[in-house]
């Protein structure tokens, strides 16, 4: 497939503005501006374009809810706080074509009458940060960001803020609280961001990979655009792949691919060919799927019937080697550090679920503890503030339901039969 | 409306109600512990989770809001799963310590647990072991016990505008904590510990003196500013042990300050006074009510037959009830014959009075404790309305949030300048001259009612009154930029609605009368009524004090007649009032009343003033009598005698009329109902509403110069009140003596450290007091809270009668 969101991303330079537009760039922005700003929330309409960061909105509703609020100004943002763990999807776009998604925020302010942009940069890309704003400082200098673009009486300007290292701050709430110089902390809903969102305005938060896709739905046009990959959910698709794999990577394919090609074909396999275990298919807050589901299709439609999620299409593979009760301990040692601490169910049921797991994975299980996993897991779900505990509860349910008998065994056992392996 | 249905019955609440408030609204409890009615849902306990028909998940009912036939269920075994669940939680951690917490029998958490936990726990955790915060005066916070419902962080930023702390740390380590763990230093509202829903913050003074069910709760009228808070207050053995404001009750809506959360306890200072008290030499002696009343009687008596009523005069008090003042007039009138009777209110309430009369004809202006909100555009013209009408001044920080334009025009940053949407500062005592510039670019702009406005007379002299006030000029005198003074100017004037609130009281110096009617002519000549300018009584009772008619009556003499005068009366009668250390120009004052023949003090305590008294009487406090105050609301609410009083004090209009009997007159009286039916029987009379222009002058105060080149305002502290609030020993632990606040430009000049005596002197006299360094004044401006007795501050100030603030200059010296 031709690539278009990592377009001439092999070439070194492919960051310099000059290069970024010997190869096409910032093209569309003028075919945009012809365009009635309504026109380009149809056209993406017509694209079927559906949000990159993990729940799969469409993103024409939520341009159409700002759009259709009387508010100004309006801010458009751009939620780069990729940190969902297994996700670097987005950071090649933000370090290899940063003008990529420059070009799309233009357009997307310009379609929303938004005059001024946010990329929320993650803390921990400190590389990103400096290619984004010397790419960001290029774009002013040549006239495509600033109160005047293209000559054409157009307003934008582009604001890259690092955030400090919260994994909440990616829920776009809590990211627009950090953004203001608050704590992060998730926001009641509604109003929702589109109505009261930055500083109480309308305000758009967009993930990098959604707004990257911007400029080929200008360029190709919504039709063609919406003939690639699968039809309820059309688009490019960046699919990163870690773990054991003989070629991890970020891989740009249409959506809709199977888990079973993106291993296989693109990522080389299992690493020394050893048994497939299980997958991760979007991230650590999207359920694991055991080996045998694998032939399932990954996009946003697809993967809930196989009682997963896309989340942030990032694939963790694992092999035959792999302790669940591990994987499952180290996940809510990730959500127990990075919940915020708002919610009671979150804050203290994830505390919980790691130290039971803890102790199984320890050998000092005990047997009533699957039954209160099951209990806290479901204490989270559905009841905490926001969707990190639906996630972590989410995740923890789905590996007892698929590796119940891992657990019995260690509980059973008083031992970890994978650690005396190594 | 919007119809739902909750538990199968059928309810009918407002639109944008949550399923929370609709459940109340309707006498259904569902159990909470992050909910406060005056802040915006936040939904992190997740105890008020519901059912919902169609739902799958849960949902919190704080935070949702209802829809048309929504089908609520609040009480099902999956909610009572997760509410236990939730609650098992929250106790692993905390210390269960409840039978030496304060908190216990009121607690949220202790009352939840009883209802939804067994004894048995599925989790065995460590305790936290924080340090608790003992550091701070009057706050103690035990994190400890805290279960993170962030109530106290945002009563503290949301509704108080303080934000004195926030959550530190993320998910399981979140805690409570001021900045850099630090202790605490606020305005010490106290707001935060009548939210907590636990015992993770307390009242220091309260700690462990009573277990919570042996107190017993009476609601009463605060007996500080003039917003008439109810306070609740609750009272073991007959004292009064903790102050506390209940959800939604009285004007407060439950909400309380420093002053009335923790300055009850005057009343039970040491220093009361027990029995009455006759001059002997240099000191007293104690002496029974029976003889101080007939000596009382045999002096004025004979100062009477020589002098003639004419040379006896007295003063009442804006803290004494409305009873009290009227048996002080009546006893004036009918006993002694005369109508010298004033009180300090001359100083201040009195020129809002007269602005009032003389703008719109009106008797009186009652504030309107809601006025702010939902106004388009309010401007405040140098007045501290969070430090002398706290929880009043609440409501400008809620309409500034919900979207009005606040202007604060203020020498000094107070909270409320840090909450305008532009705050202009200007030289201390020039918003006549700002108001005076507004008005002349309304006329110049066209942007004013020029029908409202031609129906009004004097309307030309208006127009020619402020020619002179053009931008540039006002700029000058103002110190404001001419285009922000511009901008800002036509912001209000186009505004659909707007307001002014200024205050003047007996302590501040930056207004006078004539600011007063300039803002009325600004608000008439746009065509706003009466009711947009909002100018608050100063004390509990001013209000209800001047409209009782304890003022100069037609024939008698003013204070200041009284006082400062050539010919200053002879015997004086003074209730409840401390002249020596409140009235301006100390010295003059000082000097009239060691001059008397004869003076008689009553009040709680041995004031500066009682000192020099031949007689002094103790009089029962506010909370130990039953009366009336009248707040600025104008809303008459009564007082109740809920402490009991150690010693004889006596209620003041009982003193008065024994004192009546003693000189055998009879008053009538009999008791405080038979008195009260007396004063409901005075009408008062209506006037016919005129509204007039009163083309006003921007008149300076005392100009620097290069002997005094400093210009000194004074005012309140948050924290106190006159010079009531310095006997509370709570209050005194937060700020104990007075200060000079001065910039950091100046103290260089001058020499000044930070924390140094320094000597203040204007022409009339000097003090000594402690600098304090702040960028809170600018440079050229220094800062002074009246309110310490050992200071002395109105040495240094002045009678002002000419309209003008009564501003002084004067000059520093740092003391080695």
């Amino acid at each position: 497939m031709e690539k278009f969101l990592l377009r001439n991303t092999e070439n070194p330079n492919s960051a310099d503005i000059e290069e970024y537009i010997k190869t096409g760039g910032y093209k569309n922005i003028s075919k945009a501006f012809e365009l009635q700003p309504s026109d380009i929330i149809e056209e993406v309409k017509k694209s079927g374009l559906r949000g990159r960061g993990g729940a799969g909105f469409p993103t024409f509703m939520k341009w159409s809810f700002a759009s259709a609020d009387k508010k100004f100004p309006k801010y458009l943002i751009c939620n780069a706080d990729e940190g969902e763990p297994g996700t670097f999807k987005d950071r090649p776009i933000l370090e290899k074509n940063p003008h990529l998604l420059i070009e799309g925020m233009i357009i997307s302010g310009y379609a929303l009458k938004a005059e001024y942009g946010y990329i929320y940069l993650r803390g921990e890309y400190p590389y990103a940060y400096d290619v984004m704003n010397q790419a960001v400082r290029d774009a002013y200098d040549k006239g495509y960001l600033g109160d005047n673009i293209l000559g054409k009486n157009i307003k934008f300007n582009l604001v890259v803020h690092l955030g400090a290292g919260a994994y909440i701050c990616g829920e776009e709430t809590a990211l627009l609280d950090s953004l203001e110089g608050r704590r992060g902390l998730p926001r009641n809903k509604p109003p929702f961001p589109v109505n009261a969102g930055a500083w109480g305005m309308p305000t758009i938060v967009n993930n990098v990979e959604t707004l990257a896709n911007i400029p080929h739905i200008i360029e190709i046009g919504a039709d063609a655009y919406s003939k690639i990959g699968f039809p309820d959910c059309p688009g490019p698709k960046l699919y990163c792949v870690s773990g054991h794999v003989e070629k991890p990577g970020v891989f740009e394919l249409p959506m809709g691919i199977s888990l079973r090609e993106i291993i296989y074909d693109y990522a080389g396999g299992t690493k020394n060919g050893k048994k497939l275990k299980a997958v991760f298919p979007g991230g650590i807050s999207a359920p694991v799927l055991p080996a045998d589901s694998i032939d399932c299709a990954m996009d946003f439609v697809s993967l809930p019937k196989a009682g997963s999620m896309l989340g942030s299409a990032a694939v963790m593979v694992m092999d035959e080697t792999v302790c669940m009760v591990k994987i499952a301990h180290r996940a809510m040692k990730f959500f127990e550090r990075e919940s915020c601490g708002k919610c009671t169910p979150c804050r203290e049921g994830t505390e919980w679920l790691r130290k039971i797991l803890e102790r199984i994975e320890n050998g000092r299980g005990r047997n009533e503890d699957i039954s209160l996993l099951t209990d806290i897991s479901n204490n989270i779900f559905g009841k905490s503030f926001c969707a990190l505990g639906d996630g972590a509860a989410g995740v923890m349910k789905s590996i007892l339901k698929h590796f119940r008998a891992e657990f019995e065994e260690h509980i059973k056992e008083k031992r970890c039969r994978f650690k005396q392996k190594d | 409306m919007i119809t739902l249905t909750i538990n199968g019955k059928k309810v009918v609440v407002p639109v944008g109600a949550t399923i929370l408030e609709a459940a109340l609204q309707n006498g259904i409890e569902i159990p909470n512990l992050c909910y406060d009615k005056r802040l915006s849902p936040y939904g992190a306990c997740r105890l008020c989770v519901v059912e919902v028909e169609g739902q799958k998940k849960l949902l919190a009912a704080c935070s949702t809001p209802v829809t048309e036939g929504m089908e609520v269920k609040t009480e099902t075994p999956k909610l009572f799963k997760a509410r236990q669940t939730v609650l098992e939680l929250l106790l692993v951690h905390h210390p269960l310590d409840c039978p030496v917490c304060d908190k216990a029998g009121e607690c949220k958490l202790q009352d939840l647990a009883f209802k939804y936990c067994s004894t048995k726990s599925r989790f065995k955790g460590e305790k936290k072991h924080e340090l608790v915060d003992t550091g701070s005066p009057i706050v103690e916070r035990n994190s400890n016990r805290c279960i993170l419902c962030g109530k106290c962080v945002r009563v503290c930023g949301e509704l108080q505008g303080v934000g004195a702390i926030n959550l530190l740390g993320r998910g399981f380590a979140s805690k409570i904590s001021p900045a850099f763990e630090e202790t605490l230093d606020c305005e010490f509202c106290g707001q935060c510990i009548d939210a907590c829903p636990v015992g993770a913050l307390g009242s220091k003074p309260y700690k462990y003196s009573s277990r919570a069910w042996f107190l017993e709760a009476h609601d009463n009228i605060c007996p500080y500013c003039g917003v008439g808070c109810t306070v609740t207050y609750d009272i073991r053995d007959g004292k009064i042990i903790r102050a506390k404001g209940i959800e939604g009750k009285g004007i407060n809506e439950g909400n309380l300050c420093v002053k009335g959360r923790f300055g009850f306890d005057f009343i039970y200072s040491k220093t009361r006074l027990k029995t009455p008290l006759i001059k002997e030499g240099d000191g007293f002696k104690s002496a029974s009510w029976e003889e101080a009343l007939n000596h009382i009687a045999k002096k004025l008596k004979a100062i009477k037959d020589a002098n003639g009523a004419d040379a006896i005069g007295a003063i009442g008090s804006p803290r004494c009830t409305v009873e009290d003042n009227f048996m002080l007039r009546k006893f004036m009138k009918d006993v002694i014959g005369s109508d010298n009777i004033d009180s300090s209110a001359r100083f201040g309430y009195a020129k809002i009075q007269r602005a009032v009369e003389m703008s719109f004809g009106l008797e009186s202006l009652p504030v309107d404790f809601n006025s702010p909100l939902g106004k388009e555009a309010i401007l405040i013209i140098e007045s501290d309305i969070t430090s002398t009408h706290p929880v009043w001044g609440l409501n400008f920080l809620k309409a500034q949030r919900k979207g009005s334009f606040l202007i604060t025009a203020d020498t000094r940053e107070t909270k409320l300048t840090r909450h305008s949407s532009q705050w202009l500062r200007l030289k201390p005592g020039t918003g006549t001259a700002l108001l005076n510039g507004i008005i002349k670019i309304a006329f110049d702009e066209g942007l004013y009612d020029k029908e409202k406005a031609s129906r009004i007379s004097g309307l030309s002299f208006l127009s020619d009154g402020v020619k002179d006030y053009t931008s540039k000029k006002v700029s000058d005198i103002t110190g404001i930029s001419e285009d922000i003074f511009i901008n800002t100017a036509k912001r209000f004037l186009k505004a659909g609605s707007r307001l002014i609130s200024l205050t003047i009281g007996t302590s501040e110096d930056t207004k006078g009368l004539n600011t007063a009617l300039a803002a009325a002519n600004l608000l008439l000549l746009i065509g706003e009524g009466p009711a947009s300018l909002q100018m608050p009584a100063e004390y509990c009772n001013t209000f209800g004090m001047w409209h009782q008619g304890l003022r100069q009556g037609r024939s008698g003499r003013d204070i200041i007649s009284m006082l400062y005068g050539e010919d200053t009366v002879k015997a004086l009668y003074i209730m409840g009032e401390n002249p020596a250390v409140t009235f301006p120009d100390a010295s003059t004052v000082d000097k009239a009343l060691r001059g008397l023949d004869f003076l008689v003090v009553q009040d709680i305590m041995l004031t500066e003033t009682a000192k020099l008294a031949d007689v002094v009487l103790p009089a029962a406090s506010w909370a130990e009598k039953d009366g009336t105050f009248i707040c600025a609301e104008g809303i008459e609410q009564k007082v109740q005698k809920i402490s009991q009083t150690e010693g004889e004090p006596v209620p003041d209009w009982q003193i008065l009329r024994n004192l009546s009997r003693a000189m055998g007159f009879e008053v009538g009286a009999k008791d405080i109902s038979a008195l009260q039916d007396e004063i409901n029987e005075i009408k008062t009379a209506e006037r016919t509403a005129e509204t007039i222009f009163n083309p006003v002058e921007y008149i300076p105060g005392e100009v620097p110069d290069a002997d005094y080149p400093l210009t000194m305002i004074t005012g309140n502290l948050m924290q106190h009140s006159g010079a009531l609030s310095v006997m509370s020993r709570s209050l005194s632990h937060v700020l104990a003596d007075a200060f000079l606040q001065i910039s950091n430009a100046d103290a260089e000049k001058y020499n000044v450290r930070d924390e140094g005596f320094v000597k203040v002197a204007s022409r009339r006299g000097s003090v000594m007091v402690k600098a304090r360094i702040s960028d809170e004044v600018p440079q050229g401006s220094v800062f002074l809270p009246v309110h310490f007795p050992h200071a002395k501050i109105n040495t240094l100030t002045h009678l002002s009668l000419n309209g003008e603030a009564p501003l002084s200059a004067v000059k520093i010296e740092a003391v080695k």
